[in-house]
């Protein structure tokens, strides 16, 4: 007993978090991601736990009369469903969610993806906001004409009363299996004994009913109340947009200048919070573009074509187009350089890493209109004719398919503009998981050769990065042709090397030599883990920046700057050029300055600058703050020994004070023989 | 204060003070009269201000049940209703529950 | 729903110090005050071994076991000698005050004799010592789930707070024997409460085999109960007594 006390009290002094009793009694289960509460104009969605967590007992659902266990069955409820990945379905997910017994639900997820499609998004995602309205092209509204994601279960848009996490670590997964192996598995339909294997999962979302309650509840205008908690934060970030001509950035581009716009998303999701890996959407289309712009620096007159194009990544597009609702809108009111009529025509790459084949999607509401249909076939052959010199299969679909769910659409929304969307995908996706956690490089096809190390990967060209870059070839010679260029299109090449360096690092291993040569060093203490492509809330995030930094590094020039001028020089002298500092290794590049006309621009939906969070043209997801986000399990004695321990608490106390009351009244008689002692209260 | 060792008039004043004090929103006072000045009114054998502080008692008494039968029914209506009256519900409250309605 | 078992151990291993507190140490202030000094007294110790614990596990390689092990044992028996140290000191100093409160008293007699304050000191050194002991295990009684993991006994709970109970008793026992020792002079009394306190925390060592440290542990709170009731007056013929309700002549 002393030394419990020496020990305890010296851990006090040391501050310790855990003490040596709770680490007897709980496992932290640390590599958790959890599904977390975002809320829209109208809804909320995802997951929440009560205050202090979640408990209940584990049950491990392998088949259907484990899930009666939990759901009717079992003598133990509240159970928290454990959910092996091939298991995690719509259909027992929304048995699970209308049932009371249930209080948590607990993915163990493995690498291997379901044979099936799986997709948690919706079968139309961003239904409401895209160009199709009552006004415009009715007929294909809500996805009447092409069903673009038809396997999509929607569960991602499911608002579950209690917690869902997701455990990726399989050694922590065989922790709490064979805790429930241990404990908790029925013999013969007859539950063990106790104590059996429980666990708590908190995670508790401040936010709650809608973002226009959250926003308001969050700015607390006026009113009685006392706190000042933000509940919600709007999902933002940064879009990224380059150009190889110097564009102002403060002032406006004469209305002659004419753009070509080549744009991509950078923001993916799935069920899980911050857990995208996004291979075919959006890493895929990125990078092809990322590709056909270092394609296009190489031509010497780049600078000089009749028309400029400009590069455009846009963030949160997965959130009902939050990037380029704002791009559009900033246009609009001219706090953007450059105007919607200022822009010539627009080339968007969408999924684009499946399969060998391209489709150019195209509105066929716009191009009802004779001169923007013109464009558009003069569009198409300038990317055919770079098609047909790369050998690359381009194809347009049907002229009455709608286009699919792109950015493009909010660009017509306003202006009747000529453009494409390419993807590898004639009418439904043909990517099987899309925004789900299975959506990675695999899924894309990306294989090496057995025994590479990670240096020999990231130098390795796979099959895919050979297909992706001869994209961006066409891609690259086509807006060569559109930009007006005159010398021969044929010496713009992609570098596959490049573009498999990029789906490695993107994908696969940020944290390699490459990246670490191209990015600027406070950027790469973001690089342990697999990058992930949800917008969140924090900006910018990483993606960004990195995308940032690759975009200069491929329009880009490196200068003689020293450090010092290169990260905080006087803006007035650098003009419409940013700038990255890039730490060199020792054995390979130096440190330099490199200098491009590559920009962020804010990336949140006007629906907040507006203040209009019942808004039906913009964006209004927010994500709700929470403070605790945890896991562990541990053990649960019976009922009946907590009522035996009590009773037995009870049982001493009331025994103490019979006997001690017994002994003091009758001390005299106990404790008589000492004559010069009072009675003393023995 | 020991009632006890307090003159009839002064019961009387402080009785009387507590009633119309409690005029002023604030039935505690009503509820204190009620209670501290209960015995006095109704049970102590008669003396010349007892019929005064009665009546006093009494109406404190009544006052202090209108109080309870307002206030009653406001928090019942409140705390079912709030999350139904959107901007309203959270501009009259003191504190918002976090992750509830 | 394991708020039960809190309120179970805590009653447990405090409901006895409770008992006795309420019932012969709380009517009398001077009592009260003679055990919140005692309690003071081991806190004194506690806060003594600690800092010199503290500083062994700083001085020395944190990541040797075997030199921690060691350093755990000898942290303890300093600790327990320490703690006797102090219920000498104590015992000085409540003879100092029985000078002064002989002097004050109008009879010239102290109105508390030494073994009446041994036991109220005694109970002092007891609570403190089993709510330190006790307190974290009762804080995380609290809590979902109980100890057993870790396949760990799931008695945990209830056997600390068994263990607990004993230690305040063993305390109060103690300091009866133990003040009587330096009253009469009787060395082998000192040399069997610092020898039977060395036993009862060595027996800690032990765990996790709760039942082996549990049972010579009552065994010896029962002999010192009984050592202590000799010392303070007892025998064989008032126990008769008082089971027969009779009262000596």
């Amino acid at each position: 007993m002393a030394n419990r006390a020496v020990i305890l009290i010296s851990l006090w002094l040391s501050v310790c978090a855990a003490n040596s009793v709770e680490r007897k009694i709980y496992i932290p289960v640390n590599a958790t991601s959890p599904c977390v509460r975002l809320l829209n104009a109208t809804h909320q969605i995802g997951c929440q736990s009560a205050m202090r967590g979640n408990t209940g007992i584990l049950h491990l659902v392998a088949n259907s009369s484990d899930l009666d266990w939990i759901l009717s069955d079992g003598p133990n409820p509240p159970y928290i469903a454990v959910i092996e990945a091939p298991a995690f379905t719509r259909d027992i997910l929304m048995r699970l969610k209308t049932n009371p017994r249930v209080s948590g639900v607990f993915l163990l997820s493995s690498d291997v993806p379901p044979s099936t499609n799986y997709s948690p998004d919706l079968k139309c995602p961003n239904e409401y906001f895209g160009v199709y309205t009552d006004d415009y092209g009715a007929e294909y509204l809500a996805c009447n004409g092409t069903q673009w994601n038809p396997h999509g279960n929607s569960l991602s848009y499911e608002d579950f009363p209690f917690p869902v996490f997701n455990l990726m670590n399989s050694n922590e997964s065989d922790v709490i299996r064979e805790c429930y192996f241990n404990h908790n598995h029925p013999v013969n339909g007859t539950a063990p004994p106790f104590p059996l294997c429980a666990m708590q999962i908190s995670a508790h979302m401040h936010g709650v009913t809608d973002t226009p309650t959250c926003m308001r509840r969050s700015s607390a205008q006026g009113g009685l109340s006392l706190s000042q908690d933000v509940m919600c934060d709007p999902l933002s970030d940064y879009n990224v947009w380059g150009s190889f001509h110097p564009v102002n950035q403060t002032g406006q581009v004469s209305a002659e200048s004419k753009f070509i716009i080549a744009a991509s998303r950078l923001d993916s999701r799935s069920f899980f919070w911050n857990e995208a890996p996004g291979a075919d959407s959006p890493v895929s289309g990125f990078v092809t573009l990322l590709a056909a712009a270092q394609a296009l620096r190489k031509v010497t007159d780049i600078q000089d074509l009749p028309k400029n194009i400009l590069f455009m990544f846009f963030q949160g597009e997965t959130f009902d187009y939050i990037g380029s609702s704002r791009m559009v809108y900033d246009m609009k009111l001219n706090k953007f350089p450059i105007a919607l009529e200022n822009i010539d025509s627009f080339v968007e790459l969408n999924q684009v890493g499946i399969g060998a084949a391209i489709w150019m999607h195209s509105d066929p509401v716009s191009r009802r209109n004779e001169t923007v249909n013109e464009e558009v076939v003069d569009l198409v052959k300038n990317l055919q004719e770079g098609g047909t010199e790369t050998n690359l299969s381009l194809h347009e679909p049907s002229h009455t398919q709608p286009i699919p769910p792109s950015s493009f659409q909010r660009f017509l929304r306003e202006r009747n503009i000529p453009g494409l969307v390419l993807t590898d995908h004639e009418t439904a996706y043909s990517n099987r998981y899309y925004h789900s956690t299975y959506d990675t490089a695999e899924n894309m096809g990306i294989k090496y050769p057995d025994n590479l190390s990670s240096e020999e990967k990231l130098n390795f060209v796979t099959e895919t990065a050979k297909n992706i870059s001869r994209l961006a070839t066409t891609l690259a010679r086509g807006l060569y042709r559109r930009a007006g260029g005159s010398s021969a299109p044929e010496d713009i090449e992609a570098d596959p090397l490049l573009v498999s360096r990029m789906l490695y690092s993107f994908l696969i291993q940020p944290n390699n030599s490459w990246f670490e040569s191209v990015l600027s060093s406070d950027l790469h203490t973001n690089l342990d883990k697999p990058l992930t492509f949800y917008v969140a809330v924090q900006s910018p995030v990483p993606v960004t920046r990195i995308v940032q930094q690759i975009l200069g590094n491929v329009t880009g020039t490196v200068t003689n700057l020293t450090q010092e001028n290169c990260t905080n020089g006087d803006q007035t002298l650098k003009g419409s050029y940013s700038y990255f500092w890039i730490d060199g290794d020792a054995n390979k590049t130096e440190s330099h300055c490199v200098q491009a006309y590559v920009w962020l621009t804010k990336a949140q939906s006007p629906a907040f600058h507006l203040k209009d969070y019942t808004s039906r043209a913009f964006s209004t997801w927010t994500e709700s703050r929470w403070k605790d986000i945890s896991a562990r399990i541990y053990l649960v004695s019976s009922k009946q020994l907590e009522i035996i321990t009590l009773v037995t608490g009870i049982g001493i106390l009331a025994l103490s004070f019979l006997v001690t009351f017994l002994l003091s009244s009758k001390s005299d008689i106990l404790f008589s023989t000492i004559p010069d002692t009072s009675p003393a209260a023995y | 204060m020991n009632l006890e060792r307090v003159s009839n008039e002064d019961k009387l004043s402080l009785c009387r003070k507590y009633y119309l004090g409690g005029f002023v929103l604030l039935p505690f006072l009503w509820m204190v009269n009620v209670i501290w000045f209960f015995r006095e009114a109704f049970t102590k054998p008669q003396f010349n201000e007892q019929q005064q502080i009665r009546k006093y008692v009494k109406c404190s008494g009544v006052g202090l049940l209108v109080w309870i039968a307002v206030l009653t029914t406001w928090i019942t209506v409140y705390q079912t209703l709030r999350p139904d009256w959107g901007s309203l519900g959270d501009y009259i409250s003191f504190t918002l529950p976090l992750g509830s309605p | 729903m394991t708020v039960a078992v809190f309120f179970g151990c805590t009653f447990i291993a405090f409901g006895p110090a409770l008992a006795l507190f309420v019932l012969t140490v709380a009517k009398d202030p001077l009592r009260v005050i003679v055990l919140i000094a005692g309690a003071f007294f081991w806190l004194l110790s506690l806060l003594l071994s600690s800092l010199v614990w503290f500083i062994a596990v700083k001085a020395s390689n944190e990541n040797d076991a075997q030199l921690q092990k060691t350093l755990i044992i000898f942290g303890v028996m300093f600790s327990v000698l320490l703690q006797e140290v102090f219920r000498f000191a104590y015992y000085k100093l409540l003879r100092k005050a029985i000078e002064g409160l002989s002097a004050l008293s109008e009879d010239g007699q102290s109105p508390l004799t030494v073994q009446q304050m041994a036991y109220v000191g005694g109970l002092g050194f007891g609570i403190m010592s089993g709510a330190f002991s006790v307190v974290n295990i009762l804080a995380d009684s609290a809590g979902p789930g109980t100890v057993g993991i870790f396949h760990d006994s799931q008695y945990y709970f209830l056997t600390s707070a068994f263990m607990t109970m004993a230690i305040i008793l063993l305390h109060t026992f103690w300091s009866v024997i133990f003040f009587d020792g330096f009253e009469n002079k009787r060395w082998w009394a000192i040399m069997a409460v610092i020898a039977t306190h060395f036993l009862v925390s060595g027996l800690t060592f032990l765990n996790p085999f709760y039942e082996v440290s549990l049972i010579p542990a009552y065994v010896i709170m029962v002999v010192m109960a009984a050592w202590a009731y000799f010392t303070s007056g007892g025998s064989f013929e008032n126990l008769q007594h008082f089971f027969t309700r009779k009262k000596l002549q």
